[in-house]
């Protein structure tokens, strides 16, 4: 199976007169998980948003690469799985419409949601808007696994979830990894990820 | 334009300028058909309209090359251009307006070259609007640019319009239909060295406000 | 590991599956329809009871009557379309889709609903201005097609600048500003169009350039919308 790989070097973001990033730079082979700690402020979710392409860095350069092939900053978007606090579904939409939406636009199999919905134990018949916040946190899970992406971005992703939830999400990520995926996981304080993990701490 | 040339520049342009008013009082006769001295305005007026609608284009260029290569300085020049333009424009119209006052008793007329102008004034108007409400550097280059080729999109449009709901009382092109220069040569004269005035005045205009754009985006980055 | 599901389904169906969710969700809570349908009302109502008491002749009223059938559109148009975007960023639905979607077949999914809601708006405003203000259409053929062709053509516009004023500050006021300059061409034609359409005039080359300018229309802001989407 050909190599997927991440390496983002000298990243800079400033938001008018406020520099959140100051030449970040890290590598995330296949298999790792980096974590990123910090405080808050520290340009975190910055960071994680400039490695899925939802955010231009004012320099620096991102590299993904996927089964030999260099994606760019569209690529980047379709394929990573990202999971953050200010991902949100429709209300009007129950999480299964929202799933067979998202899966229509992914190319996705609607089984695909299913299963996923029923691993995470999410009712799937529910208005998105009914859901508790640990429930949308279970469907961001869901919603971010739906097309099998190769890197996951993971800001704050435990967040909200009970035990249940937890375990069952730290399963999907180990799963993921065993299988060769790639993430990279920010929290405000390190994060026991089941596994040695290379540590970049911002801020 | 930190050449050594630059003060010199500065220089030949004032003098230039001073000879072009001059010369629109007391070289170049007056116009035919025109009430009194009020002819004296075409050698402001029209140069202004001129550059006001080169600053359209312009700005539409150099935002298409900020969205080709993305570099700041393009969107600064873009941004220039439309602030630029729209002086020029201010004072074309209201130097039309002042004009039509003269000739035909009201301050607007429907004629189309009026309502060119008020449009490209609208434009450069609501294009300065988006710019300020849009508080990131990179959005507010990238929205611009875009709003600046539509306008460029859309503009020709408006030849065919504009046509269709107004009627003319401008006086005749200077380049009729037959294609010939249609004025008296001292006229000719004046105008044509207003018009390079015009010209000169608004690129060197728009370097300095390139140039001021960048040292604030500089300090900003400091 | 498995083999990769493809990323992105094609694009028309992308722009179906778009197309579709908007109504689904329009019409579970018939926002956008209700508030295209009350302001259209209201303003017809106002309009015609302005010109009823003053018994306005059907000769001075004629040449007036096309250009406020048009602003009546204009000004729902500006406060139901916009919506499409602005309650994206607004609901931070918007990332979701940043990350899932393909720019041109999500814009074109929503230019489509767009204009699905001018026609709607149109069928209904329509009838009812005619018989409001007695106006008697002498080419109803002419006067459908502007209907279709104009309103087809706000939708557009409306469309790309409606995600350029999701993403800024003052939105409502913000759209009308920039929306003026660029749909002027089209109300110009439409108002000629429609001016002929009650008169039993043919349409010249009104129409011919009518549908140019939506054919422009939608093509740059294909080409737009994507730099306009993602930074």
């Amino acid at each position: 199976m050909p190599a997927a790989s991440l390496r983002f070097t000298g990243l800079r973001r400033r938001f008018g007169r406020l520099a959140v990033l100051e030449g970040v730079s890290g590598a995330v082979a296949e298999g790792e998980a980096l974590l990123v700690t910090g405080p808050n402020g520290s340009g975190k979710s910055t960071l994680l948003r400039c490695l899925a392409g939802l955010l231009a860095p004012d320099a620096g350069t991102v590299e993904l690469t996927e089964d030999g092939r260099l994606l760019d900053a569209a690529g980047r978007r379709r394929s990573v799985g990202y999971v953050a606090p200010d991902l949100a579904f429709y209300e009007e939409l129950t999480a299964s419409e929202n799933l067979a939406f998202f899966g229509r636009l992914r190319g996705a199999p609607p089984a695909r949601g299913q299963e996923l919905l029923a691993r995470l134990g999410l009712p799937a018949e529910r208005q998105a808007g009914a859901l508790s916040s640990g429930m949308r946190q279970r469907l961001r899970w869901v919603w971010a696994l739906l097309h099998r992406p190769r890197l996951l971005l993971l800001d704050e992703p435990f967040q909200n979830l009970d035990a249940g939830g937890e375990a069952a999400a730290r399963a999907l990520l180990a799963e993921h990894l065993a299988a060769g995926g790639l993430a990279v996981v920010a929290n405000p304080s390190p994060l026991e990820l089941g596994r040695a993990a290379p540590h970049l701490a911002l801020g | 334009m930190k050449s050594r040339f630059a003060p010199a520049f500065k220089l030949l342009l004032w003098a230039w300028m001073c000879l072009v008013l001059a010369g629109a009082f007391f070289y170049a006769p007056l116009a035919a058909g025109f009430l009194g001295e009020s002819s004296r305005i075409l050698f402001f007026h029209v140069p202004m309209a001129w550059t006001a609608f080169v600053a359209f284009l312009a700005a539409a260029v150099w935002s298409g090359l900020y969205l080709a290569r993305r570099e700041p300085r393009h969107d600064r020049a873009a941004a220039a251009a439309v602030e630029l333009g729209f002086v020029f424009c201010l004072l074309a119209t209201v130097t039309g307006a002042m004009w039509a006052r003269t000739m035909w008793g009201a301050f607007w007329n429907w004629d189309p070259r009026q309502v060119s102008i008020v449009l490209v004034l609208i434009f450069y108007g609501a294009y300065l609007a988006l710019r300020g409400a849009v508080e990131d550097r990179e959005k507010r280059a990238r929205l611009g640019a875009v709003y600046a080729l539509l306008g460029l999109v859309v503009a020709p449009f408006f030849f065919w319009v504009v046509p269709r709901i107004t009627f003319s009382l401008h006086p005749d092109s200077i380049v009729n239909t037959r294609g010939t220069i249609d004025m008296e040569s001292r006229m000719l004269q004046v105008l044509l060295a207003s018009w390079v005035g015009f010209n000169a005045l608004f690129f060197w205009l728009h370097g300095l406000r390139c140039r001021l754009g960048a040292l604030a985006d500089r300090r900003l980055e400091a | 590991m498995p083999p990769p599901t493809s990323r992105s389904a094609d694009w028309l169906a992308q722009a179906a599956a778009v197309f579709a969710k908007e109504w689904r969700c329009e019409l579970r809570t018939r926002y956008a329809l209700n508030t295209l349908a009350l302001f259209a009302v209201t303003t017809l109502v106002v309009v015609s009871a302005g010109l009823g008491p003053l018994g306005t002749s059907a000769a001075e009223g004629t040449p007036v009557l096309p250009v406020l059938l048009w602003l009546i559109l204009l000004f729902a148009a500006a406060a139901g379309l916009p919506r499409g975007f602005v309650q994206e960023e607004e609901t931070h639905t918007a990332t979701a889709l940043r990350l899932a979607a393909t720019p041109s077949a999500l814009f074109c999914g929503k230019l489509l609903y767009g204009a699905s809601l001018m026609l709607a708006l149109e069928a209904l405003v329509a009838p009812l201005f005619l018989a409001l203000v007695q106006l008697e259409v002498a080419a109803p053929g002419l006067f459908a097609a502007t209907l279709l062709a104009g309103g087809y053509g706000l939708a557009a516009a409306s469309t790309l600048i409606a995600a350029m004023i999701a993403q800024a500050r003052g939105r409502s006021a913000l759209f009308a500003v920039l929306a003026f300059p660029i749909t002027l061409p089209l109300l110009l034609l439409v108002v000629e169009l429609t001016r002929n359409a009650v008169a039993g005039e043919p349409a010249g080359g009104a129409l011919t350039q009518l549908l140019l300018y939506d054919a422009t229309v939608t093509v740059a802001s294909m080409m737009l919308f994507p730099v306009v989407w993602n930074p």
